[in-house]
Protein backbone atom coordinates (compact mmCIF):
# COMPACT_ATOMS: atom_id res chain seq x y z
CA UNK A 1 0.00 0.00 0.00
CA UNK A 2 2.60 2.50 1.10
CA UNK A 3 4.85 1.20 -1.63
CA UNK A 4 2.41 2.15 -4.37
CA UNK A 5 2.01 5.64 -2.95
CA UNK A 6 5.76 6.21 -2.86
CA UNK A 7 6.01 4.91 -6.41
CA UNK A 8 3.32 7.20 -7.66
CA UNK A 9 4.96 10.04 -5.76
CA UNK A 10 8.20 9.21 -7.53
CA UNK A 11 6.48 9.17 -10.92
CA UNK A 12 4.71 12.39 -10.11
CA UNK A 13 7.93 14.08 -9.16
CA UNK A 14 9.49 13.03 -12.45
CA UNK A 15 6.51 14.18 -14.41
CA UNK A 16 6.73 17.56 -12.70
CA UNK A 17 10.41 17.73 -13.43
CA UNK A 18 9.80 16.97 -17.12
CA UNK A 19 7.22 19.73 -17.27
CA UNK A 20 9.39 22.37 -15.63
CA UNK A 21 11.21 24.88 -17.82
CA UNK A 22 14.40 24.51 -15.74
CA UNK A 23 15.10 21.08 -17.19
CA UNK A 24 14.42 22.11 -20.77
CA UNK A 25 16.46 25.26 -20.53
CA UNK A 26 19.29 23.21 -19.08
CA UNK A 27 19.04 20.76 -21.95
CA UNK A 28 19.10 23.65 -24.41
CA UNK A 29 22.16 25.14 -22.69
CA UNK A 30 24.15 21.91 -22.74
CA UNK A 31 23.09 21.09 -26.29
CA UNK A 32 24.09 24.50 -27.54
CA UNK A 33 27.46 24.07 -25.83
CA UNK A 34 28.07 20.90 -27.84
CA UNK A 35 26.68 22.46 -31.00
CA UNK A 36 29.00 25.46 -30.70
CA UNK A 37 31.92 23.13 -30.07
CA UNK A 38 31.02 21.02 -33.11
CA UNK A 39 30.43 24.08 -35.30
CA UNK A 40 33.77 25.55 -34.31
CA UNK A 41 35.32 22.29 -35.42
CA UNK A 42 33.45 21.90 -38.71
CA UNK A 43 33.85 25.54 -39.66
CA UNK A 44 37.55 25.24 -39.04
CA UNK A 45 38.08 27.57 -36.07
CA UNK A 46 39.50 24.75 -33.99
CA UNK A 47 42.04 22.84 -35.96
CA UNK A 48 43.61 21.04 -33.03
CA UNK A 49 40.74 19.95 -30.83
CA UNK A 50 38.41 17.28 -32.23
CA UNK A 51 34.68 17.90 -32.11
CA UNK A 52 32.22 16.04 -29.92
CA UNK A 53 31.14 13.77 -32.78
CA UNK A 54 34.68 12.54 -33.31
CA UNK A 55 35.14 11.98 -29.59
CA UNK A 56 31.89 10.05 -29.37
CA UNK A 57 32.86 7.96 -32.39
CA UNK A 58 36.24 7.15 -30.87
CA UNK A 59 34.81 6.36 -27.44
CA UNK A 60 34.23 2.59 -27.95
CA UNK A 61 37.69 2.12 -29.41
CA UNK A 62 39.35 4.03 -26.58
CA UNK A 63 37.41 2.10 -24.01
CA UNK A 64 38.47 -1.19 -25.56
CA UNK A 65 42.19 -0.44 -25.35
CA UNK A 66 43.80 -2.64 -22.75
CA UNK A 67 44.23 -1.04 -19.41
CA UNK A 68 41.31 1.35 -19.72
CA UNK A 69 39.23 -0.27 -17.00
CA UNK A 70 42.33 -1.19 -15.05
CA UNK A 71 43.24 2.47 -14.87
CA UNK A 72 39.81 3.21 -13.38
CA UNK A 73 40.50 0.59 -10.74
CA UNK A 74 44.03 1.84 -10.06
CA UNK A 75 43.02 5.48 -9.69
CA UNK A 76 40.02 4.67 -7.52
CA UNK A 77 42.14 2.54 -5.24
CA UNK A 78 44.60 5.39 -4.75
CA UNK A 79 41.86 7.93 -4.22
CA UNK A 80 39.85 5.91 -1.76
CA UNK A 81 42.86 4.47 0.07
CA UNK A 82 44.20 7.90 0.89
CA UNK A 83 40.76 9.36 1.39
CA UNK A 84 39.59 6.78 3.92
CA UNK A 85 42.83 6.96 5.89
CA UNK A 86 42.61 10.75 5.91
CA UNK A 87 38.96 10.73 6.93
CA UNK A 88 39.59 8.39 9.87
CA UNK A 89 42.59 10.29 11.16
CA UNK A 90 41.10 13.73 10.54
CA UNK A 91 37.88 12.88 12.33
CA UNK A 92 39.71 11.38 15.30
CA UNK A 93 42.09 14.32 15.56
CA UNK A 94 39.38 16.88 14.91
CA UNK A 95 37.20 15.46 17.68
CA UNK A 96 40.10 15.27 20.12
CA UNK A 97 41.16 18.82 19.36
CA UNK A 98 37.60 20.04 19.42
CA UNK A 99 37.21 18.74 22.94
CA UNK A 100 40.59 19.55 24.45
CA UNK A 101 41.71 23.14 24.63
CA UNK A 102 45.30 22.29 25.50
CA UNK A 103 45.82 19.82 22.69
CA UNK A 104 44.33 22.29 20.29
CA UNK A 105 46.55 25.17 21.38
CA UNK A 106 49.59 22.93 21.06
CA UNK A 107 48.95 21.42 17.63
CA UNK A 108 46.67 23.76 15.73
CA UNK A 109 49.25 26.48 14.91
CA UNK A 110 51.55 23.80 13.57
CA UNK A 111 48.73 22.48 11.37
CA UNK A 112 48.07 25.99 10.14
CA UNK A 113 51.67 26.20 8.95
CA UNK A 114 51.52 22.86 7.16
CA UNK A 115 48.15 23.44 5.54
CA UNK A 116 49.09 26.01 2.89
CA UNK A 117 51.80 23.77 1.44
CA UNK A 118 50.11 22.34 -1.68
CA UNK A 119 49.88 18.52 -1.53
CA UNK A 120 51.64 18.23 -4.87
CA UNK A 121 54.70 19.99 -3.48
CA UNK A 122 55.17 16.87 -1.37
CA UNK A 123 55.46 14.69 -4.46
CA UNK A 124 59.27 14.48 -4.81
CA UNK A 125 59.74 13.95 -1.11
CA UNK A 126 57.04 11.29 -1.05
CA UNK A 127 58.61 9.47 -4.00
CA UNK A 128 61.92 9.36 -2.17
CA UNK A 129 60.43 8.44 1.17
CA UNK A 130 57.84 5.78 0.43
CA UNK A 131 59.07 2.43 -0.87
CA UNK A 132 56.44 1.93 -3.59
CA UNK A 133 54.73 4.31 -6.05
CA UNK A 134 51.36 3.08 -4.78
CA UNK A 135 52.17 4.28 -1.27
CA UNK A 136 53.50 7.56 -2.62
CA UNK A 137 50.24 8.34 -4.33
CA UNK A 138 48.13 7.25 -1.39
CA UNK A 139 50.21 9.51 0.83
CA UNK A 140 49.54 12.43 -1.50
CA UNK A 141 45.80 11.76 -1.65
CA UNK A 142 45.89 11.41 2.11
CA UNK A 143 47.51 14.83 2.46
CA UNK A 144 45.08 16.39 0.02
CA UNK A 145 42.06 15.00 1.83
CA UNK A 146 43.25 15.40 5.41
CA UNK A 147 43.21 19.16 5.87
CA UNK A 148 39.76 19.97 4.47
CA UNK A 149 38.15 17.19 6.51
CA UNK A 150 40.06 18.13 9.62
CA UNK A 151 39.24 21.84 9.42
CA UNK A 152 35.58 21.10 8.79
CA UNK A 153 35.27 18.65 11.67
CA UNK A 154 36.86 21.17 13.98
CA UNK A 155 34.64 24.03 12.87
CA UNK A 156 31.62 21.74 13.04
CA UNK A 157 32.34 21.02 16.68
CA UNK A 158 33.08 24.69 17.37
CA UNK A 159 29.81 25.78 15.85
CA UNK A 160 27.59 23.49 17.90
CA UNK A 161 25.18 25.73 19.73
CA UNK A 162 26.30 25.85 23.35
CA UNK A 163 22.64 25.77 24.39
CA UNK A 164 22.33 22.24 23.02
CA UNK A 165 25.16 21.14 25.27
CA UNK A 166 23.65 22.98 28.22
CA UNK A 167 20.23 21.49 27.54
CA UNK A 168 21.65 17.99 27.36
CA UNK A 169 23.57 18.57 30.56
CA UNK A 170 20.59 19.88 32.44
CA UNK A 171 18.58 16.88 31.28
CA UNK A 172 21.22 14.78 32.97
CA UNK A 173 23.11 13.33 30.02
CA UNK A 174 26.31 11.41 30.60
CA UNK A 175 29.52 12.30 28.78
CA UNK A 176 28.96 9.47 26.34
CA UNK A 177 25.41 10.48 25.53
CA UNK A 178 26.55 14.06 25.12
CA UNK A 179 29.14 12.89 22.62
CA UNK A 180 26.93 10.56 20.58
CA UNK A 181 23.68 12.52 20.75
CA UNK A 182 24.88 16.11 20.59
CA UNK A 183 28.44 16.41 19.36
CA UNK A 184 28.30 13.84 16.57
CA UNK A 185 24.99 14.90 14.98
CA UNK A 186 25.99 18.53 15.42
CA UNK A 187 29.27 18.09 13.60
CA UNK A 188 27.98 15.79 10.82
CA UNK A 189 26.84 18.44 8.30
CA UNK A 190 30.18 20.15 8.49
CA UNK A 191 31.98 16.81 8.26
CA UNK A 192 30.16 15.97 5.06
CA UNK A 193 30.99 19.37 3.59
CA UNK A 194 34.61 18.54 4.32
CA UNK A 195 34.31 15.08 2.81
CA UNK A 196 32.85 16.37 -0.44
CA UNK A 197 35.56 19.02 -0.77
CA UNK A 198 38.19 16.43 0.03
CA UNK A 199 37.05 13.90 -2.54
CA UNK A 200 37.37 16.54 -5.26
CA UNK A 201 40.88 17.40 -4.12
CA UNK A 202 41.97 13.77 -3.97
CA UNK A 203 40.95 13.25 -7.61
CA UNK A 204 42.92 16.31 -8.57
CA UNK A 205 45.96 15.15 -6.65
CA UNK A 206 45.85 11.64 -8.01
CA UNK A 207 45.62 12.86 -11.61
CA UNK A 208 48.64 15.11 -11.21
CA UNK A 209 50.63 12.48 -9.35
CA UNK A 210 49.91 9.89 -12.03
CA UNK A 211 50.90 12.31 -14.75
CA UNK A 212 54.15 13.16 -13.04
CA UNK A 213 55.19 9.77 -11.77
CA UNK A 214 52.66 7.07 -12.25
CA UNK A 215 52.09 3.74 -13.77
CA UNK A 216 48.50 3.02 -14.74
CA UNK A 217 45.62 5.21 -13.66
CA UNK A 218 43.36 7.66 -15.45
CA UNK A 219 45.89 10.49 -15.21
CA UNK A 220 48.51 8.28 -16.80
CA UNK A 221 46.06 7.28 -19.52
CA UNK A 222 45.57 10.94 -20.40
CA UNK A 223 49.28 11.61 -20.20
CA UNK A 224 49.95 8.63 -22.48
CA UNK A 225 47.52 10.01 -25.03
CA UNK A 226 49.33 13.34 -24.78
CA UNK A 227 52.66 11.65 -25.40
CA UNK A 228 51.18 9.93 -28.44
CA UNK A 229 49.65 13.25 -29.59
CA UNK A 230 46.23 11.65 -29.59
CA UNK A 231 43.80 14.50 -28.99
CA UNK A 232 40.84 12.16 -28.88
CA UNK A 233 42.61 10.10 -26.25
CA UNK A 234 43.23 13.20 -24.13
CA UNK A 235 39.56 14.18 -24.33
CA UNK A 236 38.38 10.68 -23.49
CA UNK A 237 40.77 10.68 -20.54
CA UNK A 238 39.44 14.03 -19.33
CA UNK A 239 35.88 12.81 -19.75
CA UNK A 240 36.61 9.69 -17.71
CA UNK A 241 38.28 11.70 -14.97
CA UNK A 242 35.34 14.11 -14.83
CA UNK A 243 32.93 11.21 -14.65
CA UNK A 244 34.93 9.55 -11.89
CA UNK A 245 34.96 12.77 -9.87
CA UNK A 246 31.22 13.22 -10.41
CA UNK A 247 30.44 9.67 -9.28
CA UNK A 248 32.61 10.05 -6.19
CA UNK A 249 31.05 13.30 -5.07
CA UNK A 250 27.61 11.85 -5.80
CA UNK A 251 28.57 8.97 -3.52
CA UNK A 252 29.55 11.43 -0.80
CA UNK A 253 26.26 13.30 -0.93
CA UNK A 254 24.40 9.97 -0.93
CA UNK A 255 26.25 8.97 2.23
CA UNK A 256 25.46 12.40 3.62
CA UNK A 257 21.72 12.02 3.20
CA UNK A 258 21.89 8.48 4.61
CA UNK A 259 23.80 9.64 7.68
CA UNK A 260 21.67 12.73 8.26
CA UNK A 261 18.08 11.70 7.58
CA UNK A 262 16.81 14.79 9.40
CA UNK A 263 18.25 16.99 6.66
CA UNK A 264 16.48 15.18 3.83
CA UNK A 265 13.91 17.36 2.16
CA UNK B 1 28.50 45.22 52.73
CA UNK B 2 32.16 44.80 52.12
CA UNK B 3 31.92 42.05 49.53
CA UNK B 4 31.37 44.15 46.38
CA UNK B 5 34.32 46.31 47.29
CA UNK B 6 36.62 43.34 47.62
CA UNK B 7 35.61 42.14 44.13
CA UNK B 8 37.18 45.28 42.74
CA UNK B 9 40.88 44.44 42.33
CA UNK B 10 42.05 48.00 42.97
CA UNK B 11 40.10 48.37 46.17
CA UNK B 12 41.14 44.95 47.40
CA UNK B 13 43.90 44.58 49.90
CA UNK B 14 47.18 44.55 47.96
CA UNK B 15 48.51 41.86 50.26
CA UNK B 16 45.69 39.60 49.04
CA UNK B 17 44.36 37.16 51.54
CA UNK B 18 41.16 37.81 53.39
CA UNK B 19 41.33 41.58 53.51
CA UNK B 20 38.25 43.41 52.27
CA UNK B 21 37.80 47.00 51.18
CA UNK B 22 36.59 47.98 54.61
CA UNK B 23 39.59 46.44 56.30
CA UNK B 24 41.95 48.17 53.88
CA UNK B 25 40.92 51.57 55.17
CA UNK B 26 42.66 50.65 58.38
CA UNK B 27 45.60 49.13 56.53
CA UNK B 28 48.43 51.64 56.47
CA UNK B 29 50.16 49.95 53.50
CA UNK B 30 47.35 51.03 51.15
CA UNK B 31 47.88 54.64 52.00
CA UNK B 32 51.58 54.28 51.35
CA UNK B 33 52.02 55.68 47.77
CA UNK B 34 55.06 53.52 46.93
CA UNK B 35 53.18 50.43 47.86
CA UNK B 36 50.20 51.51 45.82
CA UNK B 37 52.35 52.14 42.79
CA UNK B 38 53.93 48.70 43.03
CA UNK B 39 50.53 47.18 43.32
CA UNK B 40 49.28 49.08 40.28
CA UNK B 41 52.26 47.92 38.27
CA UNK B 42 51.63 44.32 39.19
CA UNK B 43 48.01 44.75 38.23
CA UNK B 44 48.89 46.21 34.84
CA UNK B 45 51.19 43.34 34.07
CA UNK B 46 48.43 40.82 34.61
CA UNK B 47 46.93 39.09 31.58
CA UNK B 48 43.62 40.89 31.23
CA UNK B 49 44.64 44.49 31.69
CA UNK B 50 43.91 46.34 28.45
CA UNK B 51 46.89 47.71 26.52
CA UNK B 52 47.03 50.50 23.99
CA UNK B 53 47.97 49.40 20.47
CA UNK B 54 51.09 51.57 20.53
CA UNK B 55 52.47 49.94 23.68
CA UNK B 56 54.78 47.44 21.97
CA UNK B 57 56.65 46.18 24.98
CA UNK B 58 53.43 45.67 26.87
CA UNK B 59 51.92 43.74 24.02
CA UNK B 60 55.03 41.67 23.57
CA UNK B 61 55.10 40.82 27.26
CA UNK B 62 51.43 39.91 27.02
CA UNK B 63 52.06 37.67 24.02
CA UNK B 64 54.85 35.81 25.74
CA UNK B 65 52.76 35.32 28.84
CA UNK B 66 49.74 34.03 26.93
CA UNK B 67 49.21 30.34 27.56
CA UNK B 68 48.08 29.75 23.97
CA UNK B 69 51.25 31.22 22.54
CA UNK B 70 53.33 29.15 24.90
CA UNK B 71 51.51 25.99 23.93
CA UNK B 72 51.93 26.77 20.24
CA UNK B 73 55.65 27.35 20.76
CA UNK B 74 55.82 24.07 22.63
CA UNK B 75 54.13 22.30 19.71
CA UNK B 76 56.62 23.71 17.22
CA UNK B 77 59.52 22.84 19.47
CA UNK B 78 58.34 19.25 19.69
CA UNK B 79 58.05 19.09 15.90
CA UNK B 80 61.53 20.48 15.26
CA UNK B 81 63.06 18.37 18.02
CA UNK B 82 61.51 15.25 16.49
CA UNK B 83 62.68 16.25 13.04
CA UNK B 84 66.20 16.83 14.30
CA UNK B 85 66.18 13.64 16.32
CA UNK B 86 65.02 11.52 13.38
CA UNK B 87 67.42 13.01 10.84
CA UNK B 88 70.56 13.79 12.81
CA UNK B 89 70.69 11.64 15.95
CA UNK B 90 68.88 8.34 15.41
CA UNK B 91 68.30 7.85 11.72
CA UNK B 92 65.68 5.21 10.86
CA UNK B 93 66.08 3.50 7.45
CA UNK B 94 64.10 5.78 5.16
CA UNK B 95 64.99 9.02 6.87
CA UNK B 96 68.64 9.13 5.85
CA UNK B 97 68.15 11.45 2.88
CA UNK B 98 66.06 14.04 4.71
CA UNK B 99 68.19 17.02 5.69
CA UNK B 100 68.03 18.02 9.33
CA UNK B 101 66.51 21.41 10.19
CA UNK B 102 69.78 22.97 11.31
CA UNK B 103 71.52 22.09 8.05
CA UNK B 104 68.50 23.30 6.12
CA UNK B 105 68.54 26.63 7.87
CA UNK B 106 72.27 26.97 7.26
CA UNK B 107 71.76 26.30 3.57
CA UNK B 108 68.91 28.75 3.36
CA UNK B 109 70.91 31.55 4.95
CA UNK B 110 74.32 30.73 3.47
CA UNK B 111 76.07 32.95 0.95
CA UNK B 112 77.41 29.94 -0.92
CA UNK B 113 74.71 27.26 -0.77
CA UNK B 114 75.63 23.75 -1.83
CA UNK B 115 72.80 23.49 -4.35
CA UNK B 116 72.59 27.08 -5.53
CA UNK B 117 69.39 28.14 -3.79
CA UNK B 118 69.42 30.31 -0.69
CA UNK B 119 68.02 33.63 0.41
CA UNK B 120 71.01 35.34 -1.23
CA UNK B 121 70.75 33.74 -4.65
CA UNK B 122 68.90 35.75 -7.32
CA UNK B 123 67.62 32.51 -8.85
CA UNK B 124 65.52 31.90 -5.75
CA UNK B 125 63.77 35.26 -6.16
CA UNK B 126 63.35 34.63 -9.85
CA UNK B 127 61.41 31.42 -9.11
CA UNK B 128 59.34 33.21 -6.48
CA UNK B 129 58.64 36.10 -8.84
CA UNK B 130 57.60 33.83 -11.70
CA UNK B 131 55.27 31.74 -9.54
CA UNK B 132 53.73 34.74 -7.83
CA UNK B 133 53.17 36.53 -11.13
CA UNK B 134 51.48 33.44 -12.56
CA UNK B 135 49.21 32.96 -9.58
CA UNK B 136 48.16 36.58 -9.40
CA UNK B 137 47.60 36.85 -13.15
CA UNK B 138 45.47 33.74 -13.10
CA UNK B 139 43.67 34.92 -10.01
CA UNK B 140 42.94 38.34 -11.49
CA UNK B 141 41.59 36.82 -14.70
CA UNK B 142 39.46 34.28 -12.90
CA UNK B 143 38.00 36.88 -10.58
CA UNK B 144 37.47 39.33 -13.42
CA UNK B 145 35.54 36.72 -15.38
CA UNK B 146 34.13 34.61 -12.58
CA UNK B 147 32.60 37.23 -10.30
CA UNK B 148 30.52 38.94 -13.03
CA UNK B 149 29.44 35.55 -14.37
CA UNK B 150 28.46 34.43 -10.88
CA UNK B 151 26.45 37.60 -10.31
CA UNK B 152 24.77 37.19 -13.67
CA UNK B 153 23.89 33.56 -12.91
CA UNK B 154 22.46 34.52 -9.55
CA UNK B 155 20.53 37.41 -11.00
CA UNK B 156 18.99 36.10 -14.18
CA UNK B 157 16.81 33.04 -13.97
CA UNK B 158 17.05 32.28 -17.67
CA UNK B 159 20.82 32.74 -17.70
CA UNK B 160 21.13 30.42 -14.74
CA UNK B 161 18.99 27.72 -16.31
CA UNK B 162 20.92 27.87 -19.56
CA UNK B 163 24.50 28.22 -18.36
CA UNK B 164 24.63 26.51 -14.98
CA UNK B 165 24.35 22.97 -16.39
CA UNK B 166 27.34 23.63 -18.64
CA UNK B 167 29.39 24.72 -15.63
CA UNK B 168 28.28 21.66 -13.73
CA UNK B 169 29.35 19.56 -16.71
CA UNK B 170 32.86 21.01 -16.87
CA UNK B 171 33.52 21.50 -13.17
CA UNK B 172 34.21 17.89 -12.17
CA UNK B 173 37.17 17.74 -14.56
CA UNK B 174 40.15 18.61 -12.36
CA UNK B 175 42.23 21.52 -13.68
CA UNK B 176 45.31 19.37 -13.90
CA UNK B 177 43.56 17.04 -16.32
CA UNK B 178 43.52 20.03 -18.67
CA UNK B 179 47.31 20.19 -18.72
CA UNK B 180 47.88 18.03 -21.82
CA UNK B 181 45.14 19.81 -23.75
CA UNK B 182 46.41 23.23 -22.69
CA UNK B 183 49.99 22.42 -23.54
CA UNK B 184 49.11 21.12 -26.99
CA UNK B 185 46.65 23.83 -27.99
CA UNK B 186 48.12 26.99 -26.45
CA UNK B 187 51.13 28.53 -28.15
CA UNK B 188 53.30 29.21 -25.07
CA UNK B 189 53.95 27.13 -21.95
CA UNK B 190 53.44 30.28 -19.92
CA UNK B 191 49.87 30.54 -21.19
CA UNK B 192 49.29 26.83 -20.53
CA UNK B 193 50.41 27.09 -16.91
CA UNK B 194 48.29 30.19 -16.34
CA UNK B 195 45.20 28.60 -17.88
CA UNK B 196 45.59 25.52 -15.71
CA UNK B 197 46.02 27.74 -12.66
CA UNK B 198 43.01 29.89 -13.38
CA UNK B 199 40.56 27.07 -14.16
CA UNK B 200 40.18 25.93 -10.57
CA UNK B 201 39.93 29.40 -9.12
CA UNK B 202 37.46 30.39 -11.83
CA UNK B 203 34.98 27.71 -10.82
CA UNK B 204 35.43 28.47 -7.12
CA UNK B 205 34.75 32.17 -7.75
CA UNK B 206 31.72 31.58 -9.97
CA UNK B 207 30.09 29.13 -7.58
CA UNK B 208 30.62 31.19 -4.47
CA UNK B 209 29.51 34.42 -6.09
CA UNK B 210 26.42 32.67 -7.38
CA UNK B 211 25.65 31.28 -3.92
CA UNK B 212 26.23 34.73 -2.48
CA UNK B 213 23.68 36.33 -4.78
CA UNK B 214 21.21 33.55 -4.04
CA UNK B 215 21.71 34.05 -0.31
CA UNK B 216 20.37 37.62 -0.42
CA UNK B 217 16.95 37.64 1.26
CA UNK B 218 14.07 38.26 -1.12
CA UNK B 219 12.84 41.01 1.22
CA UNK B 220 15.89 43.17 0.46
CA UNK B 221 15.05 43.09 -3.23
CA UNK B 222 11.44 43.93 -2.51
CA UNK B 223 12.46 46.77 -0.21
CA UNK B 224 14.74 48.13 -2.93
CA UNK B 225 11.92 47.89 -5.45
CA UNK B 226 9.57 49.72 -3.09
CA UNK B 227 12.12 52.49 -2.69
CA UNK B 228 12.21 52.87 -6.44
CA UNK B 229 15.61 51.45 -7.25
CA UNK B 230 16.33 50.77 -10.89
CA UNK B 231 18.01 47.56 -11.95
CA UNK B 232 21.47 49.12 -11.88
CA UNK B 233 20.89 50.55 -8.43
CA UNK B 234 19.76 47.17 -7.19
CA UNK B 235 22.90 45.63 -8.59
CA UNK B 236 25.19 48.23 -7.05
CA UNK B 237 23.46 48.74 -3.70
CA UNK B 238 21.92 45.36 -2.94
CA UNK B 239 23.34 42.50 -4.98
CA UNK B 240 27.05 43.27 -4.86
CA UNK B 241 27.26 44.20 -1.16
CA UNK B 242 24.97 41.31 -0.27
CA UNK B 243 27.10 38.81 -2.13
CA UNK B 244 30.44 40.17 -0.90
CA UNK B 245 30.86 37.86 2.11
CA UNK B 246 30.38 34.80 -0.08
CA UNK B 247 32.55 36.29 -2.81
CA UNK B 248 35.41 36.69 -0.39
CA UNK B 249 35.00 33.18 0.94
CA UNK B 250 35.18 32.11 -2.69
CA UNK B 251 38.25 34.22 -3.31
CA UNK B 252 40.06 32.58 -0.44
CA UNK B 253 39.24 29.15 -1.76
CA UNK B 254 40.21 30.33 -5.23
CA UNK B 255 43.59 31.53 -4.02
CA UNK B 256 44.24 28.21 -2.31
CA UNK B 257 43.40 26.13 -5.35
CA UNK B 258 45.33 28.52 -7.60
CA UNK B 259 48.56 27.82 -5.69
CA UNK B 260 47.72 24.16 -5.67
CA UNK B 261 47.17 23.91 -9.42
CA UNK B 262 50.15 26.15 -10.10
CA UNK B 263 52.47 23.64 -8.45
CA UNK B 264 50.97 20.83 -10.51
CA UNK B 265 51.17 22.83 -13.72
CA UNK B 266 54.76 23.86 -13.10
CA UNK B 267 55.78 20.35 -12.20
CA UNK B 268 54.25 18.83 -15.27
CA UNK B 269 54.96 21.42 -17.90
CA UNK B 270 56.85 24.39 -16.47
CA UNK B 271 60.41 25.50 -17.00
CA UNK B 272 60.56 27.83 -14.01
CA UNK B 273 58.78 28.65 -10.79
CA UNK B 274 58.69 27.07 -7.37
CA UNK B 275 56.98 23.88 -8.53
CA UNK B 276 59.75 23.44 -11.04
CA UNK B 277 62.33 24.17 -8.35
CA UNK B 278 60.90 21.33 -6.27
CA UNK B 279 60.81 18.87 -9.15
CA UNK B 280 64.28 19.94 -10.22
CA UNK B 281 65.49 19.37 -6.68
CA UNK B 282 64.15 15.85 -7.03
CA UNK B 283 65.78 15.04 -10.38
CA UNK B 284 69.12 16.44 -9.22
CA UNK B 285 68.76 15.04 -5.71
CA UNK B 286 69.17 18.50 -4.18
CA UNK B 287 67.07 17.83 -1.11
CA UNK B 288 67.47 21.23 0.54
CA UNK B 289 65.98 22.86 -2.54
CA UNK B 290 62.87 20.70 -2.24
CA UNK B 291 62.39 21.81 1.33
CA UNK B 292 63.11 25.45 0.59
CA UNK B 293 60.59 25.33 -2.26
CA UNK B 294 57.91 23.71 -0.09
CA UNK B 295 58.34 26.09 2.79
CA UNK B 296 58.37 29.11 0.48
CA UNK B 297 55.18 27.88 -1.19
CA UNK B 298 53.55 27.45 2.19
CA UNK B 299 54.50 30.95 3.29
CA UNK B 300 53.39 32.54 0.01
CA UNK B 301 50.10 30.65 0.06
CA UNK B 302 49.43 31.63 3.63
CA UNK B 303 50.34 35.23 2.92
CA UNK B 304 48.04 35.40 -0.11
CA UNK B 305 45.00 34.18 1.76
CA UNK B 306 45.79 36.47 4.69
CA UNK B 307 45.88 39.35 2.22
CA UNK B 308 42.45 38.44 0.87
CA UNK B 309 41.05 38.14 4.38
CA UNK B 310 42.43 41.57 5.19
CA UNK B 311 40.98 43.19 2.06
CA UNK B 312 37.67 41.46 2.72
CA UNK B 313 37.53 42.73 6.28
CA UNK B 314 38.24 46.27 5.13
CA UNK B 315 35.60 46.14 2.39
CA UNK B 316 33.03 44.59 4.69
CA UNK B 317 33.64 46.45 7.91
CA UNK B 318 29.93 46.19 8.62
CA UNK B 319 29.88 42.46 8.37
CA UNK B 320 32.96 41.01 10.08
CA UNK B 321 30.84 39.41 12.75
CA UNK B 322 28.60 37.55 10.36
CA UNK B 323 31.54 36.43 8.30
CA UNK B 324 33.19 34.89 11.28
CA UNK B 325 30.09 32.87 11.90
CA UNK B 326 29.63 31.69 8.37
CA UNK B 327 33.08 30.19 8.17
Amino acid sequence: MSRTTTESLFLKRWRNRLKSPILWQGVIGVTSFFVVWQLARTLGFMTLIPGPVEVAAALPREMKQDGYWLSWVASSQRVFGGFIAAALLAVALGVLMGMSRKLRDTTFPFMEIMRPIPPLAWLPLAILFWPSPEMTMMFLTFLGAFFPIFINVLSGIDNIDIRYVQAARSLGSSQRTLFWRVMVPGALPSLFTGLSIAIGITWEVVIAAEMASGQRGLGYLTWNAYMGHSMVGILVGMLSIGLAGMVSSGLMSWFGTRAMPWRRR
Amino acid sequence: MAIPLSKNPIAANPRGGLGSGVASVHNPSVEDPAHRRRYDERLMRSADWPTSPSDWTGRLRRTIKDARVRRAAFGFMVFFALWYLLTAVVVPPRFNFIPNPVYLFEQWTSQTPEYGISMYSPLYYEHIGVSTARVYTAFAISVGLGAPLGIFLGWSQLGRNLIFPIIELLRPIPPLAWVPLAVLTLPATEAAVIVVTLLASFFATVLNTYLGVRSIPETYLRAAACLGYGRLDVLRRVIIPGALPFIFTGLQIAMGVAWFSLVGGEMISGRSGLGYLILDGYTQLALPNIFIGMITLGVLGWFSSALIRKVGNVLMAWNTQGRGESQ
